[in-house]
This record gives C-alpha cells, structure tokens and sequence, in this order.
C-alpha cells in the first residue's frame, strides 16, 4: 500500500467512525429517555418521527437555534475552548478501538480500527485524563461558583478513580503483554474473557468507568439539586450540546474499552469450528462487537434510572478505600495466575 | 463531628449494599415491562372527578337568570383578590345583581374558597382545566365566559351538598 | 359620687344614669338595638336585659336608673340566655338575606348574632311578609323584612329632625313602619336614619348596591357643605369616593349630618370634567402644558402689569395653608394690595339643628389667616367694581366660581385682560382664564379649616393623585389598594394631575424668585401658627381626630 492509500482508506474509516458516533450518540439519549419512561412507566418522546425517532434531530435543531450566551464574568476564549477539547477528545479516544478483526475488502487487508497504535491503552488513558481538564476548564472559566464546584469535584473524582482504572487495566495487560488492543482482544480467545479471568478487576473498572464518565451513581459534577448543573451551568447552544455528546461519546467508549478490556471484544466463543466464510465470520464478529457495547451501554442507563447519586464523602471513601484496594487485590491474583500458569 | 449511634449496626452484607441495589435494579427492570400510565394529553383529553377544582364558574338557571346575587363574598375570601364583583339593582325577587362579574385567571389559585363560602351556589368550581392565555386581558373573564348552565354541573353541585 | 358594680368592677356614675349609660360610659358593652346615645329611651328591643341583684327579673339596661350598691352582672348565666332567647326571636322574621342587604358588614344585627346567638333558630314556619322596596322619601328605601322594629327612626325624625314623618303601624308581627298619610321622609336630616338603623331596613338610595362596605377605605375628614364642618367619613373604593358618612363630635355635630353635605359634596370630585393638569390659553383653546412651563408663563404675564393692576380672590373652600400661603403671595411676593374672598351666605337656608347659612367651610379661617385687603386696598365688591372701570387688569382667583355665585359678574370678568385661576374642575371661570392651574379637591389634601365656632380641624386625602401617593403619604387603604398592581383592573385607578393651592403658590414664588421650603402642609400650618395669634401653640396632633379651639372671639356677624 502506497502512503496515499493508507491517507485514504485512514481519512475514509475516521469519517466512517465520526459518523458512527455521532449517530449513535443521538440514538443514546434517545435510548436513555425511552428507558428511563419504561422504568418510570411513561411512554417517553413519542412525538417527532414515528415513535419519536426523529426525536434527536429535533433536539440538535432547537440546540442550534438557540442562543450562545457567554457570561460577563467568563474567560471567553478558555470557556470556548472547553466544549472543543471535551468533544475532540471523546471522539479522538475512539481511535484506538477495533471493532472487527482484519478483513478483505476491495483487495485490501483492512484492520477494523483506525489506527493500530502499539501503546493504544496508554493512549486510551492519557486521553481521558485530559478530558478532566476540559471539565476543569468550564468550570473555572464561567465565572460561577455552581460551575466552579462542579468542575473541582470533577477533577478530583476521576483523579480518584483513575488509579483503581489503572490499576484495574494493569491486570489486563499482565495477561496480554501488550499495550496495543488488537493483541488484548487476541489475548482473549474462547471463554478466556479477562471477565471471567478476574472478575475484581472487571467489576473495579466498571465502577471506575462509571465514575470516569460522571455518569450516575457517581454524577457530582453535575448534581442538578446542588449544582443546577454544575461545570456546564453557564453553557448554552451548541457549546452546552458539545459537552452533552461529550459525555455520551464518553459513555460509548467506556463501553467500547470494557468490551475490549474484558469481554473480548470482537470474538465469539468457538466461532472458528462453525466453518462458515471468512466474511461471514467477521460480519458476525462486529455485529457481536456491537451487541456486547449495547448491552454494556444499556446497563449504564439502567443504573443510571435505578441508584441515587452518592454523596461527595461516599464517592471519596469508595474511590479509595474500596475499589483501590479491590484493585490491587485484583492484580496481585492476576500476578500469582501468570506466575502458576505461564 | 457528633456520631449518631445507630439503632442496629448495619453487617457487613447490609454495608457492601449489593443486596439492595441488585433488588433495586430488579424492581426498575420488571417496571420496563409493565403498562404506561402516560395519558396522551391533546388526543386523550383526562376527565376529572366530580371532586375535581377546575376554574371557577357562574351557574345560570334553566330561566336564564344567574344564581349570582353579588354579595361579595367570594371577592373577600378570595386570598388571591382575583374576583372583582360590581352590584346593581334589578326588579326580580332577588333585587340584587352582579352588574360586573370579573375573575381574573392568572391571579387564580384554584382554592375553591369562593365556592365554599357563596351562600346561593352560585360559584362552582368547573372541570375546565385548559387555560392557556396570550396577553392579560384576555385572562380576565367575565360574565360571558363564567356563565354555564346548571345542566353542565350537576355532578359538581351534587358532591358539594354530599361533602360540604 | 354614687357607685354602681357591674360584673363584678366597681364603677361611678353621675345621678340619673340609666345602667347602660353608666357601664358605656366605663367601656363595659351591653348588647342594644333601640336604645341610641343621643335619642329618648324607649325600650323595646329586650336585647339589653341585664341581671341585677334583689331583682325578681332581669330588667332593661337601658331603661332602668342605676342606683348607689346596685350589683349587675351583664355575662351571668341568666343574662346570656335571655339575649340568646331575644336574639332568636329578633331573628324569626328576619330574612336573613344579608347576601343581598347593603347593611352586610356593618350590621348590629349581624354583629350581636354572631356574639350572642346560638346560631340555629327552632322556628319552622313561615316567616311573615312585608312590603319590600319602599320608597319612604328621596333618598331613603325601606325594607320591611329585615326591620327589627326598634323605632330608632321614628324617635330620630321626632326628636333630632324636629318633624314627624314616620310612624309605626299595626300590631304584632305584622308590625312595620310607613310615613304619615301624605307625608314623605323628605326633611334636610333624612338619610340618618339610615345610619341608626341597626340592620338594613332603612337604606341610602344614592348609594344601595354601589360597594360592600369592606371593601372601601374610610377617612376622617370634614363636611365641606357649610360653616358648621361636621365630621365626616369618607368611604372611597379603587380611588373613587361612594359615600359620605357623619362621624361623632359632640363639639360639632353630635351623631349627625345633613343630606345635602352627605349628598352634594363629593360628585364632583368623581367628575369627568375635572382639570386633569395645567392649561394656558392658546389661540383661544386652553392647551395642556407642563408645571416648569406654566409657572414660567405666569410669572411673566403677571410681571407685564403694574402692581396696583392685580387683584387676589382667595377662597374660603381653601384650607387655613392654602389662603395663608395666597396672603403671603399676594402681598409680600407680588405686592399687591388688593386681596379678598367672596362670601357665600344664603340668608333663611340655616337651622338650629346643623346648617348653617354660610355655605364656605372656611370662612372664618380665611379672614384669620389674612385673607383680606391691605390698608387702602379694595375688597371684593370694590375689586369687581374696579375691572368694570378698567383700573384692574388682572385676576387671580382661587378655587371660587364667581360667576356662579353672581352670574351678573360674567360681564366684568369678560373685561380682564389677565385671568389666572386655580380650578378643580373647569367652570365659568376657566371659560374665560388665560391659565389655569388645577386644584386638588378637598378630598385629595391635607389640611384645616375653621368653622363658625372657631374651631380647627383638619381635612385628609382619601383620594389619591399624582401630587399625593396612597401608600406613601399614609392614606388609609382598603385591601384592594394593600395588595393591587397596575395589572388588575380595579388597581388601574383615575387620578388626576391636580396640587393642594399652597403647593402651586410656593411654585409660583420660587418662579418668582423667593424660595418657598414647604415639603407638606403641615409645614405651612407650623408657620403659620408661629406668626398668627390665634394659631398659637396648634399643629396637626394637636388638633388630632375632634379639632381644637381657637382662643378668639366669635364675633363674625355674618354667621
């Protein structure tokens, strides 16, 4: 392949992914609020499109109409900033995810990522941990004390849960003996999930993914009843739509990187013995990418309508008190593992 | 910091929570499954009981004559002041009448203390619950819009003389 | 001085006392619908039975003498069931239809059923019947349903008014009250009664079915219809004044006052013919103009005439501030020695009951204050006589219609070349004014007058302005006015763009280059009181609610 070629096919499959996102992104929030009206035994948007399906749309539209409202007391070029780099760096994160194995299409041999980066995992983690700083950064750049708040207890909550995701991830990479996430989801072939391998680990990084992406149980930075919204309080328009997709972009790739991580990403079990075509298999192989992130995303709503949020002390104590140690627990069983059976 | 002491202190099962929240997510989960309660306003319109408080109304005699005899009452009990009431003197019997009979919607709070408290049965609170208004005047009703046939709010003048 | 104890207080009274005197006299309440301070005994309401002690019955407080020892007990056991039994048959004909009955709110009926009665009646049958809607005189209806009987009315007209016209008729229940045969409730004290009646019988014509009374503020001020200056309350409603109602002063007017004061003197305040703002004549049409313009127009229109040429009318309508603020103007600012007031006296319209037959409230405040020429200046006859030669050019009067009061003087006022007017509402004067300035009413400042006795008292606004504020200047409001926005319809009130006289006069001085400070009227009476004898050692408290004398000689002939 000639250096043009790869821009292409590099340039086609970022527009492919973007697309992806995007799309799937709006047909969260969709999803979020169907769900949270079936927990809640209400019918949920129902208006826009048949069945409300249209719905996302509507909401962009009335987000872009709406006017861009910038407080006197911001610092308007970081408070700009802020929306860009969340939104940049969620989108950016997706880089690194394969969702398919490599396939043959029009005589190329394609990877199902868009870059395959040796060090992908680190680069996961280097990205989420500066998105705190776009967090940061709307909090302090608004002016407002509500922002403000929002955006320290941010910073300090995924700066928690960051060392028990670190940790968690370790354990993961002791079996797999690379960084790079083609050879993590090659690592795990038949039932050998990471999952099933060291549950502690998995459950650790859920609940750490859980708190990375200020989703409920642990959504303080945005706490409406304290915080009326915390670090985005002071965003409107399309800037306060930028942080929305953000965080939901956020939710799909801490799905993604669980299903890599620990549910084997592509694969299904035994699905060579099956003998069926080679693009049939990896047909299937992505559709089960696919299903397992749905379920993961499906699980995060579902908490999401069933827990209350913690208290800022509950979140602190369970940051560091129980998943960093559970953490630890988790890697040293993962040592002794390798150690016995390597 | 004071500790409180509990009552029970919680074991270790109760403290890890996992219990409760697997319960909890149970209880969301078979809750997606069951019937919506959601009813589709302007297609399916909600018809309140006879108990219900919509916005007040006059009642008008199957005579064409209101029951109203502008005492004023309900201008007085009124904690929100919407009723203005102006008297005037008419031959019938009951030489006294609402010349001007005014309620002020956005001032309403839908108390029912002028139904409570009008000696002639007059006021009713309605089932009529769709107010929506453009500008001031136009919430402002008067004896056009407040009469209403006595036909129309049996239901209503039968709770009252059961449970007031 | 004899004692008398009732429930258990020991209390003095003067000889000859009846109980209920003595115990009203000490704060004690009895409960009474026929008996009234000022009329004769005559007992038939039964709802002031009282206990008293080595009495084989309860007697009638109001009717029974107290003697020296007498031990009375008002809320024995004995006594409330007494009242509660003559409650309830007070009330078994009564319709009870207080919704429709302008007496609501201010009904002794009401008031003593809600205190004294057991709330429930036993009476089953049929109520009697009698006529309703009786049109006793002009201004007077009755109700024969709701009458009590308690002939509070009867003795009035006998007594106060001095002329029998009602009467009692029939017997029993059917008992109800007409005028005599060819006879009409029309003397000049009619509308009284409607104020002593204890239910709603007896209602005012000019004001049935107008308000309920709780839903008016009410003022203290003072009848402007004659020199007597009964006292007075003013019920006004969303800025609009309703009705007029006599407050008690022994010193003035006792209980009472005469329909034409209760009738007559308010309308035009309501008016739509009122000068809403000042006006200056421009080719030939009175035009709206601003206050700077119009005290800048004055100034120089009365500077382009020499000071012999000017002539001051003041009014005896104007408070004690406002004639004091005009003498100082015309004769200290302007210098002008001519000055003076017309006189209102309409010989043989008085009696010895209230009127009097000088109809100005402020006659004598007026002459106190200075309202009067200068040595060697010209009086009124002299001033009119005057333009009629051509040697005053230029008038200025204050709050009077001269050419109502002598339609003859139309001629002469015709000849001014010069005529500047305070007016409240336009008239014959403005018809012929190059500027007018618009008066507040006596309804809309405060301030005193005088009356023929000589005695101070203050009138108050009860209807606001843009000069004077309800909330802020500490009128008294209604509820409506307590809690009302711009955005109701009854909070969006009329006002007038009018000034108290001596406002508008200490305008014109600092136009004319003296400065005037007065902030209110109280101002101008502290000033006034400093530099008049008569005025000595006075200010608005204590002049207060009842007026004060004036230590001066009555000797104003002229009634």
């Amino acid at each position: 392949m000639g250096i043009l070629e790869i821009i292409i096919i590099t340039f086609v499959k970022i527009l492919i992914i973007v697309t992806m996102m995007l799309l799937s992104v709006s047909y969260l929030v969709y999803f979020e609020r169907k769900i949270s009206a079936w927990t809640q035994n209400r019918v949920g948007p129902n208006r826009v499109g048949y069945a409300g399906l249209l719905q996302p749309f509507a909401d962009v539209f009335k987000l872009l109409l709406k006017e861009d409202i910038v407080p006197d007391a911001a610092n308007k070029p970081i408070h700009t900033l802020a929306p860009i780099m969340a939104l940049v760096i969620a989108f950016g994160t997706y880089a690194v995810i394969p969702i398919g194995p490599a396939v043959e299409l029009f005589g190329y041999n394609i990877q199902l990522v868009v870059a395959d980066v040796n060090i992908g995992i680190l680069y996961v983690l280097a990205l989420t941990s500066i998105g705190v700083y776009a967090i940061t950064f709307s909090g302090w750049s608004s002016g407002s004390k509500y922002s403000l708040l929002g955006g320290v207890r941010s910073s300090a909550q995924m700066i928690s849960y960051e060392i028990s995701m670190g940790f968690s991830v370790a354990g993961v990479l002791l079996f797999s003996e690379s960084l790079r996430p083609l050879d993590i989801v090659a690592s795990q072939s038949g039932w050998m999930w990471n999952a099933i391998v060291q549950p502690i680990g998995f459950i650790t990084f859920v609940v750490s993914a859980f708190a990375e992406t200020n989703r409920l149980p642990f959504d303080l930075p945005e706490a409406e009843p304290e915080l009326v919204g915390g670090y985005h309080t002071e965003y409107s328009s399309m800037k306060f739509a930028a942080f929305f997709l953000a965080e939901y972009a956020n939710m799909i790739i801490a799905s993604a990187l669980i299903v890599t991580l620990y549910l084997g990403g592509w694969q299904v079990p035994y699905i060579e013995m099956a003998g069926l075509s080679a693009g049939l298999t990896a047909l299937i192989q992505v559709g089960a990418f696919f299903v397992k992130m749905g379920a993961l995303l499906f699980f995060f709503i579902w908490v999401r309508w069933s827990l209350p949020r913690f208290r800022y002390d509950q979140l602190m104590s369970l940051g560091w008190k129980v998943m960093f140690p559970l953490s630890l627990v988790n890697l040293i069983w993962v040592a002794v593992l390798v150690m016995l059976f390597n | 910091m004071i500790q409180k002491k509990r009552l029970k202190d919680l074991t270790l099962l109760e403290k890890l929570y996992i219990p409760e929240i697997v319960k909890g997510m149970s209880l969301t989960f078979q809750n997606m499954f069951r019937p919506a309660f959601t009813m589709e306003y302007p297609e399916v319109k909600f018809v309140p009981p006879a108990s219900y408080r919509g916005r007040p109304v006059l009642a008008l005699e199957e005579n064409g004559e209101e029951r109203c005899v502008a005492c004023g009452l309900c201008a007085r009990i009124c904690p929100a002041l919407a009723i203005e009431v102006q008297a005037a003197e008419t031959d019938r019997e009951k030489e006294r009448y609402p010349e001007k009979f005014e309620i002020n919607m956005l001032r309403c709070i839908f108390c029912g203390f002028c139904e409570d408290v009008c000696p002639e049965e007059a006021i009713l609170m309605s089932k009529d619950y769709e107010l929506a208004f453009s500008n001031r005047e136009d919430a402002i009703f008067g004896k056009d819009k407040l009469l209403t046939p006595v036909s129309k709010l049996k239901d209503r003048i039968e709770f009252l003389r059961l449970y007031k | 001085m004899p004692k008398i104890i009732i429930d258990g207080k020991e209390i003095e009274f003067q000889h000859g006392q009846t109980i209920i005197q003595a115990a009203k006299d000490n704060g004690i309440d009895i409960p009474h619908f026929c008996w009234h301070p000022s009329l004769s005994v005559s007992g038939n309401c039964r709802v002031c039975l009282v206990e008293v002690e080595k009495m084989p019955k309860l007697v009638i407080a109001c009717a029974t003498i107290a003697a020296d020892g007498m031990v009375v007990h008002t809320q024995s056991e004995k006594t409330l069931s007494a009242r509660n039994a003559v409650m309830e048959f007070i009330l078994i004909n009564h319709p009870l239809d207080c919704p429709i009955c302008d007496e609501a709110g201010e009904c002794k009926l009401q008031d003593y059923t809600y205190q004294h009665s057991v709330g429930e009646s036993r009476f089953t049958e049929t109520k009697q019947q009698k006529d309703k809607r009786v049109e006793l005189g002009p201004h007077v209806m009755f109700d024969g349903d709701r009458c009590i009987s308690c002939s509070r009315c009867i003795r009035f007209c006998d007594e106060i008014a001095g002329e029998n016209q009602l009467t009692f008729i029939k017997r029993g229940d059917r008992v109800t009250i007409v005028t005599f045969p060819g006879k009409q409730l029309d003397n000049p004290y009619s509308l009284n009664v409607t104020d002593i009646c204890p239910v709603g019988a007896l209602t005012n014509r000019d004001f049935r079915f107008k308000s309920r009374v709780w839903e008016m503020s009410s003022t203290k001020t003072i009848c402007p219809g004659c020199a007597r200056g009964c006292n007075i309350e003013m019920w006004v409603r969303s800025n609009e004044i309703l009705r007029l109602t006599p407050r008690q002063n022994d010193n003035v007017n006792s209980y009472w006052m005469c329909d034409t004061g209760r009738l007559e003197t308010f309308k035009f305040v309501n008016d739509e013919s009122r000068v809403n703002g000042s006006h200056i004549r421009r080719e030939g049409k009175l035009t709206k103009v601003g206050w700077d313009e119009v005290f800048a127009a004055s100034v120089s229109e009365l500077k382009s005439f020499n000071k012999d040429e000017v002539a001051f009318i003041g009014s005896a309508y104007s408070t004690v501030e406002d004639n004091f603020l005009l003498t100082k103007f015309a004769k200290s600012v302007f210098g002008s020695k001519h000055l003076d007031f017309p006189r209102q006296i309409i010989s043989g319209s008085g009696d010895d009951i209230l009127i009097r037959e000088d109809k100005r409230p402020n006659s004598l405040g007026s002459e106190l204050v200075g309202v009067k020429p200068s040595s060697n200046g010209l009086d009124f006859d002299q001033i009119m006589e005057a333009i009629d030669e051509g040697k005053i050019k230029a008038l200025y009067v204050v709050e009077e219609d001269l050419i109502k009061l002598n339609p003859e003087l139309e001629n002469i006022i015709a000849k001014l070349d010069l005529l500047i007017v305070h007016a409240s509402n336009f008239n014959n004067m403005t018809k012929f004014a190059n500027i007018v300035f618009p008066a507040s009413t006596y309804a809309e400042k405060n301030g005193t007058w005088v009356n023929f006795e000589g005695r101070v008292q203050r009138i108050r606004p009860a209807v606001s302005t843009f000069d004077i504020d309800r909330s802020l200047d500490g009128m008294s409001m209604s509820r409506l006015d307590k809690f009302g926005t711009e955005y109701d319809r009854w909070g969006k009130v009329k006002k007038t763009e009018a000034r108290s006289t001596w406002r508008i006069l200490s305008g014109l001085a600092n136009a004319f280059g003296t400065k005037y400070k007065y902030s209110m009227a109280e101002d101008v009476f502290t000033d006034l009181a400093k530099s008049i004898d008569s005025f000595k050692d006075l200010d608005y408290d204590v002049i207060g609610e009842l007026g004060a004398q004036l230590k001066i000689k009555t000797h104003t002939a002229k009634v």
